[in-house]
């Protein structure tokens, strides 16, 4: 393709999601005053669709693919576009646009919606960029243009109290892991005196007497990832800004911005610190993966079980999932056979969650727009009056925990089986053990919907109201769940071979 | 010259502090500060080994942090605005509508 179309073509995702945003900022600063719910959800939805499926059609023309002359190296080696950003780049459309669907419905009384469409577009942009930086200051800007958007977003309804505590904590520990973050990378070009992932990797070999500083770079830089993914040390705005935040805006953070933390995982952990050069310099951020990752998987999910809200239940189950994703990091190895196997699966997994756990959340979105309640009791009998919604709730549920039939089965199999092959059997166990765990909370809200009766007949009579957009996003992110099931050879395939090329 | 050590030391020393008062205010516009006290020693160690390594990568970096800490700082200043309103108090640990 480099023959025919100039290289700069490979940035296409990223640039039409740029585009759509600055779009809707235009519009709504010259016409202030349209009511312009409806044609900003729609121009929002079409151009990261439009995104979507230029990635599809870049992944299928086999850009960055090594069979097309490796990676797309742009700006002086600051950008790479390889076949791991593209797949990211298509987990980020897809959830952004199931996002903004949903929003229509929910913001249907909002007196200016239009900054929440171009927000979420501008974070989508700062994503995709993050999944093709190739330079720690990329790293670093497309971190913060992901970050600055989300704390407005959390924040968005300005009058519930709620959202602004919610947005103000979610900005403090984001302020200061960002901080951190930032003197980690400068730490790292002390001790290596590039920016440049792959010179930070070649200096990783010869550090002589500077691997302590570079040593306390990463783990601050571990500090910022678990930030943005997370996981534990500084997973504890995760519950808190989930709940108060706009439920169209947790789906959106609890699964694109989480994959966009681990993107950033996985570009900096294979090429600026090879898991080698790592070990042999002393520096064992493995063992630091290693133990986030079981921290991370076994709170979540205890934390998870005890919750009496379905919102903040998910947000647990989040952090728990953040868990098992990390063991695509945590399960490396030096002479590894299996790192792309591991790393590759973890890819998968995020993808498949990325449609079951927004989907999840957009159902919560509605019943917050029907007004039912948040906790497990509020949703018993919605199945009822609703038995569209709560049969994709069910998939969802049931995805989420990982039952056989369902694609979450899958990429957590391989998942497990990738990190049994690399010698880190303890990993899957705990892995395997949580899943059970988390079957428990998952059937609670299958057992509500289905099950249980409804407090008093009237209580459901405000689910009488049909959000369109938001019954479409829900109904369509269940079919992907459910379609990823026959899919799922494709997806792991890619996301193995893209894995592979970075080791 | 003065050697690099000096200038790794003074931005670990100004990071610490910065570190302190995020650690032990508790109101929201000090909590800036403190950041942007974090943020500013990390520029000064990518000025300081900008030169010692001879290139300009890290001045040009230290630009860039330059302008996105004042675009955080914008946006912080936003939420702390709709806090004082919602609330009427700038303190970080009085709203407290959900549990932790």
């Amino acid at each position: 393709m480099g023959n025919v179309l100039p290289p700069v073509t490979a940035l296409l995702p990223v640039l039409l999601l740029a585009f759509t945003g600055l779009a809707l900022l235009l519009v709504d600063t010259v016409r202030p005053d349209a009511r312009s719910n409806t044609s900003s959800a729609v121009a929002a939805a079409l151009g990261s669709l439009v995104a979507l499926a230029a990635t599809v059609w870049l992944t299928v023309t086999g850009v960055g693919s090594a069979d097309a002359g490796g990676a797309v190296l742009l700006f002086a080696d600051a950008i790479k576009v390889d076949t791991m950003a593209l797949f990211f780049t298509a987990i980020f459309a897809s959830v952004t646009s199931l996002v903004v669907v949903a929003a229509h419905d929910y913001f249907h009384d909002h007196a200016d919606p239009a900054a929440f469409y171009s927000l979420v577009v501008f974070a989508a942009t700062g994503m995709a960029l993050l999944a093709v930086s190739n330079s720690l200051a990329v790293v670093f800007v497309a971190l913060e243009m992901v970050s600055l958007p989300s704390y407005v977003l959390v924040a968005f309804f300005k009058k519930n109290r709620g959202s602004v505590e919610a947005g103000m904590k979610y900005f403090l520990v984001g302020a200061l892991s960002s901080a951190i973050f930032l003197f980690g990378i400068s730490l790292v070009y002390a001790a290596t005196g590039s920016l440049i992932l792959s010179d930070v990797g070649d200096a990783m070999g010869s550090l002589d007497g500077l691997v302590g500083i570079a040593g306390l770079g990463i783990v601050m830089i571990v500090g910022g990832v678990a930030f943005k993914t997370a996981s534990v040390p500084f997973h504890f705005w995760a519950p808190e800004a989930y709940e108060g935040a706009p439920a169209p805006v947790s789906a959106f953070l609890s699964s694109a911005s989480k994959a966009a933390g681990f993107v950033v995982a996985f570009r900096l952990f294979t090429e600026a610190f090879p898991v080698g050069a790592s070990l042999a310099a002393d520096i064992n951020w493995v063992l630091a993966f290693g133990v986030l990752a079981a921290v991370t998987m076994t709170l979540g999910n205890f934390a998870a079980a005890v919750q009496e809200e379905v919102k903040r239940m998910l947000a647990y189950s989040s952090i728990g999932h953040a868990g098992y994703a990390l063991i695509g990091v945590a399960a490396l190895s030096a002479d590894g056979s299996g790192n792309g196997a591991v790393m590759g699966a973890a890819m998968a997994h995020l993808l498949v969650y990325g449609f079951m756990n927004t989907g999840a959340f957009l159902f919560v979105a509605m019943a917050e727009r029907w007004g039912v309640g948040r906790t497990f009791q509020d949703y018993a009998g919605l199945a009822r009056r609703a038995p569209v919604a709560s049969t994709a709730m069910a998939v969802f549920m049931f995805s989420l925990a990982g039952l056989p039939p369902f694609a979450g089965f899958f990429s957590k199999y391989f998942l497990f089986m990738g990190a049994i092959d690399n010698g880190f059997v303890w990993l899957a166990a705990l892995g395997a053990v949580n899943s059970v765990i988390s079957l428990y909370y998952y059937s609670r809200v299958v057992k509500a919907l289905f099950i249980d009766d409804p407090e008093s007949s009237s209580s459901l009579d405000a689910v009488d109201v049909r959000p369109t957009a938001l019954y479409a996003a829900v109904v369509f992110a269940a079919v992907a769940t459910v379609l990823l099931l026959p899919g799922f050879g494709p997806v792991i395939e890619t996301a193995e071979a893209a894995a592979s090329a970075l080791f | 010259m003065v050697p690099v050590e000096w200038y790794l030391l003074l931005a670990v020393g100004l990071f610490c502090i910065g570190l302190f008062g995020v650690l032990t205010r508790r109101d929201a516009l000090y909590f800036l500060m403190s950041i942007e006290l974090m943020m500013n020693a990390a520029n000064i160690n990518f000025v300081a080994f900008a030169l010692y390594y001879g290139d300009l990568t890290g001045q040009v970096f230290a630009l860039f942090v330059i302008a996105l800490a004042a675009a955080e700082v914008a946006i912080g200043i936003g939420i702390i605005l709709v806090l004082y309103r919602n609330f009427g108090v700038t303190d970080v640990t009085v709203p407290t509508e959900m549990r932790w």
